[in-house]
């Protein structure tokens, strides 16, 4: 052990030496200094004047969009637009100055283009603030007659150039509108100096259905080019390059043809329709109306045009078949009678009587449609007829428990988890939800109600077209899918994407087939609430349903229908529903019978 | 009265070096933090950055001349809970923490809306402390568990910092626990053996980011081998940019290459206030140049003249708070004169370094000048300790008498 004063003298002299250290580090630091900006200083001031080096940059080839079988139905189209380089307008003093100089240089532009420039004040303000190293785009898609007049008078326009860019095009528009989604501006990202990969992301972004939920696949990643100009704006040459990379192209299960049909049959009215393959869960079709022309928000959409999408009343830009929220009314009536027969409730064979309504308690009265009601009848006729008395009493007596089985095995209150944004999961109440938003207990009127698919119960069209696709393939619920396939770089192929089985719903085949025969005869007898669907040559199983929506003095009502064809081996799952409806039966059937014929046909072709 | 007034008289015993070049150096980052932020003052900006700047730096007044005050060897009974306070603040940033780019560093200070403190400023600040009262305490101890202490006090915020992700800031507190540690006396060998290691384990980093590549490995062998360092993407990418200049000088070079030409450009006598074209053309990335990159700011405004001044200001400052180290009563006051000195000079080295291209681009600030207020503040605080040892050092020091040492 060292003594105290040996101590602190020791720590004395490494306190000295630390102290020459690192002030003999800082007096190195002063040397490079002088290096620098005393002997140097030729060779800055040189990179400075040279400092008319451009940072161009490459933007990415989005990926493309091909149905099923291999249509284009979203593509990318070359877009000439002036850009302006704002590094190279800058001006001493305040940056209002710069911008001054920029707004007059695009005043003396617009002469030559003939409109006036996109970008205001603002903008480019915004534009300085938080994209400096992007050029800004001041006239988008120029026509040959303004590139001739702009490439006459370009040496009077310093830092001003053509900039090649790729727009979305949807070849098809509007059809698919909601599915595909569309294209916009991305939020300007200020640059991110942990990252600092502001820079070479795209310009656009998907903002909407299957352009944004596979953004990261599709939009690629922005290149870059150091290029030097002189005060002309003539090219040097380039110092270096780091190229663009195309985003990946993606196939889906989508059927562009079948999709036309299925939106001609919702044309005149506001509703949503989706066609799937029960066999595995493909989309063929997911439609929605009223629809939208999404080329419109190519390259971006003006503002009058978006203040005018977005304050419709009938909300065009909502996509009903995923997001839409409605009462399923008797199309749950199959779903009833599954859950009735397994629980051996009834058999098939079970009498019941319809006297036109049903007594709940002491005075709560369900009607039948039918007034005088349906006499005594068995489980095939109640599917015909859609008698309510029927299955209200198999809920009823059941109890609120097996309805609520077998609507979440069909998967009703829950999101089917296709590959879209904004789905809704509806809503599948029960006596836990009741009490959280009522304050009230489940009561027997409750179940009443949800067994005619009235009530609380809401469910989206996919979800319906999902219920139907099980009944349709013995209890298989496979998750609907649109990307099928998606192009691998490194193969050079597309990549197939598997199908995914949610669950095998455990449905004895024999009680299946009762049910499945009822809903047959929905369609094919000539009492079934849905004959107008019948067309020649198609053997088809479905059911109808009204929903009375809103105030009853409003009297509105959807109308619904769910089908399945061709009825021995199903290849087509269809749900269909069209608000303000007269009924399900009048309204919707004949355009199920009209799109299964074409779906046919065009198998039979 | 009378007690308020002898304190008060302390005041004249402090070290006037020091007041004066802290003083100036405070105002060199006022104007030069206007400068920097002139490009933004037509944009609706509630308060100016210099404005802030000088709100803060009040804040930092009051506890530099505080803590100058107050006898520091009463801090030696409170380092201990302010370690531990330390501590809480780290694991709170890390579970409420304001997410910025990917890190969470900031915690929201209650009370007052959109103000924001980073806890690894505070943590420096507690690191130094507790590392000064534990070398400096008075009872003997084994050498290695010296060692084995200091480097449980340091490593517990340092991994906290280091997971916020800040690897700059946990990484400048290592060398200035080492340089603690040989100003404690230690044994050199034992000084020598951890910092051998230190660079051992930095040559390894370096190495895997380079060498594959160098030796024609694959590009995803590479990959893998960077990848294992554990290391982000954009951290690993610094350090390369730094080691080949020319790698991505559209991107991430930027800031380097743009603040090596406004340095070089200023020649000797600099283009003036507010005339620096790398500056207010916004060539250096404006949300850099009041706080990371400020010193290139004041080189190309000022030139060499003004740059060297701002040096000889911080070998002014650094050499009396050296003074002060020596001439303290004690060993728990010689030690943390040491740690401020060695946490202001890494910063100051590694900050100007950075803006020169002899160090690679990390975040830490320039002391008094960066814009940001947590490190304003904690450096005035560590300054005013020093104040405080130096208000108490030994009145008539001589080299032959047997100095009084300090009772504690």
């Amino acid at each position: 052990m060292i003594s105290r004063y040996h101590e602190d003298k020791r720590q004395r002299w490494r306190l000295m030496i630390l102290m020459i250290v690192t002030l003999a580090m800082i007096g190195s630091l002063g040397v490079t200094l002088f290096g620098m900006q005393v002997r140097q200083r030729d060779h800055y001031e040189g990179s400075l004047s040279r400092q008319s080096i451009r940072r161009v940059r490459l933007p990415p080839q989005r990926g493309r969009i091909f149905d099923r079988s291999g249509r284009l139905i979203a593509h990318n189209r070359p877009s000439y637009d002036l850009v302006l380089y704002l590094e190279e307008f800058r001006q001493p003093g305040a940056w209002a100055n710069t911008i001054g100089k920029v707004i007059s240089v695009m005043d003396e532009l617009t002469v030559l283009m003939g409109e006036p420039p996109m970008p205001d004040e603002d903008r480019v303000r915004t534009h300085i603030h938080q994209r400096l190293p992007l050029p800004l785009i001041a006239w988008r898609d120029l026509n040959a007659r303004q590139m001739a007049r702009f490439a006459e008078r370009r040496r009077y326009f310093a830092g001003v150039d053509i900039q090649v860019a790729s727009v979305r095009e949807y070849p098809f528009s509007p059809a698919a509108c909601h599915l595909l989604g569309y294209v916009g501006r991305a939020d300007p990202a200020q640059d991110d100096p942990e990252t600092g990969r502001a820079f070479y992301l795209p310009e656009f972004e998907g903002k909407a259905g299957i352009e944004a939920q596979y953004d990261h696949l599709l939009r690629g990643e922005a290149g870059g080019r150091l290029i030097r100009v002189d005060a002309a704006g003539y090219h040097w040459g380039d110092i270096s390059e780091r190229p663009a990379v195309a985003g990946a192209d993606i196939q889906l299960t989508l059927d562009i043809q079948i999709q036309q049909w299925t939106e001609q049959e919702l044309a005149d009215s506001q509703g949503a329709a989706v066609v799937l393959d029960p066999r595995n869960g493909d989309v063929l079709a997911l439609a929605s109306s009223p629809t939208y022309d999404h080329n419109r928000f190519v390259p971006v959409i003006r503002t009058a045009d978006w203040e005018v999408l977005r304050s419709d009343e009938h909300s065009p830009m909502l996509n009903r078949a995923t997001a839409g929220r409605y009462p399923p009314a008797s199309t749950v009536k199959p779903l009833v009678a599954m859950g009735a027969l397994i629980n051996g409730i009834i058999d098939t064979q079970t009498r019941i009587e319809c006297t036109g309504s049903y007594r709940i308690g002491q005075s709560t009265f369900i009607r039948c449609w039918r007034r005088q009601g349906h006499g005594i009848l068995a489980l095939h006729d109640a599917l015909k007829q859609s008698c309510n008395p029927f299955f209200i009493d198999l809920a009823v007596r059941g109890g609120y428990g097996i309805m609520l089985h077998q609507a979440a095995a069909v998967g009703m209150g829950q999101r089917t988890g296709i590959d879209l944004p904004f789905e809704s999961a509806g809503l599948l109440p029960d006596e836990a939800w009741k009490r959280r938003t009522l304050g009230d207990g489940w009561r027997t009127g409750d179940t009443a109600n949800v067994a005619i698919g009235q009530g609380a119960l809401l469910v989206t069209p996919l979800q319906m077209a999902l219920m139907t696709s099980a009944l349709a393939n013995g209890g298989r619920l496979w998750q609907p899918r649109l990307a099928m396939g998606i192009w691998d770089a490194e193969t050079r192929s597309m990549e197939r994407l598997p199908p995914r089985l949610i669950r095998n719903i455990e449905w004895p085949p024999d009680l299946l087939r009762a049910v499945r025969h009822g809903m047959h005869a929905v369609i094919h007898a000539r009492d079934g609430t849905a004959r107008r669907a019948q067309v020649s040559g198609v053997n088809m199983a479905g059911k109808t349903g009204t929903a009375e929506v809103g105030p009853k003095h409003l009297d509105r009502k959807h109308g619904w229908m769910i089908a399945y064809a061709p009825f021995e081996r199903p290849r087509y799952a269809v749900a269909m529903i069209v608000e303000d409806a007269e009924s399900g039966g009048i309204t919707v059937a004949p355009r199920i019978g009209r799109l299964m014929e074409k779906l046919l046909a065009e198998e039979g072709r | 009265m009378h007690t308020l007034w002898m304190r008060l008289r302390l005041l004249i015993r402090m070290n006037w070096m020091l007041n004066v070049s802290a003083l100036l150096l405070l105002g060199i980052g006022f104007l030069f933090v206007y400068s920097a932020a002139f490009l933004r003052h037509d944009s609706a900006q509630p308060v100016l950055l210099y404005q802030q700047q000088i709100r803060w730096s009040i804040l930092g007044s009051v506890a530099y001349f505080g803590l100058a005050l107050c006898d520091y060897r009463r801090f030696r009974s409170v380092t201990w809970w302010c370690y531990i306070v330390t501590l809480i603040l780290l694991l709170m940033v890390l579970v409420f923490g304001i997410r910025i780019g990917g890190a969470r560093r900031w915690l929201a200070l209650p009370g007052v809306a959109g103000m924001t403190f980073q806890p690894a400023e505070l943590a420096k600040f507690a690191v130094v402390l507790g590392v000064a009262q534990f070398l400096g305490r008075a009872g003997p101890l084994r050498t290695a568990t010296l060692l084995a202490g200091v480097a449980a006090i340091t490593v517990l915020p340092v991994v906290l910092i280091a997971v916020q992700p800040d690897i700059g800031t946990a990484a400048v507190i290592l060398p200035v626990v080492w340089g603690m540690l040989f100003a404690a006396g230690l044994p050199l060998r034992w000084v020598l053996a951890p910092a051998a290691a230190g660079l051992l384990v930095l040559s390894m980093i370096f190495g895997a980011l380079i060498l594959p590549e160098r030796w024609g490995a694959d590009p995803e062998t590479s990959q893998r081998i960077a990848e294992m360092t554990g290391m982000r993407e954009y951290q690993r990418e610094r350090i390369l940019v730094f080691v080949y200049p020319d790698r991505d000088p559209m991107n991430r070079g930027w800031s380097k290459r743009q603040s090596q030409i406004a340095i070089g450009s200023g020649g000797i006598a600099g283009k003036g206030f507010l005339e620096g074209t790398q500056n207010i053309l916004g060539f250096l990335p404006r949300t850099v140049a009041p706080t990371d990159f400020i010193f290139s700011v004041i080189a190309e405004e000022t030139g060499f003249r003004g740059a060297a001044t701002v040096l000889g200001l911080f070998l002014l400052m650094l050499y009396s708070i050296g003074r002060a180290a020596l001439r303290a009563r004690d060993k728990f006051g010689r030690l943390l004169c040491a740690g401020v000195l060695l946490m202001l000079f890494t910063h100051i080295y590694i900050n100007i370094g950075m803006t020169i291209g002899v160090m690679p681009v990390t975040g830490l600030p320039l002391p008094m000048i960066s814009y940001g207020g947590s490190f304003m503040v904690g450096t005035m605080a560590l300054l005013g300790l020093v104040q405080s040892v130096y208000i108490r050092r030994i009145r008539f020091p001589s080299a032959d008498a047997h100095p009084v040492l300090g009772d504690s």
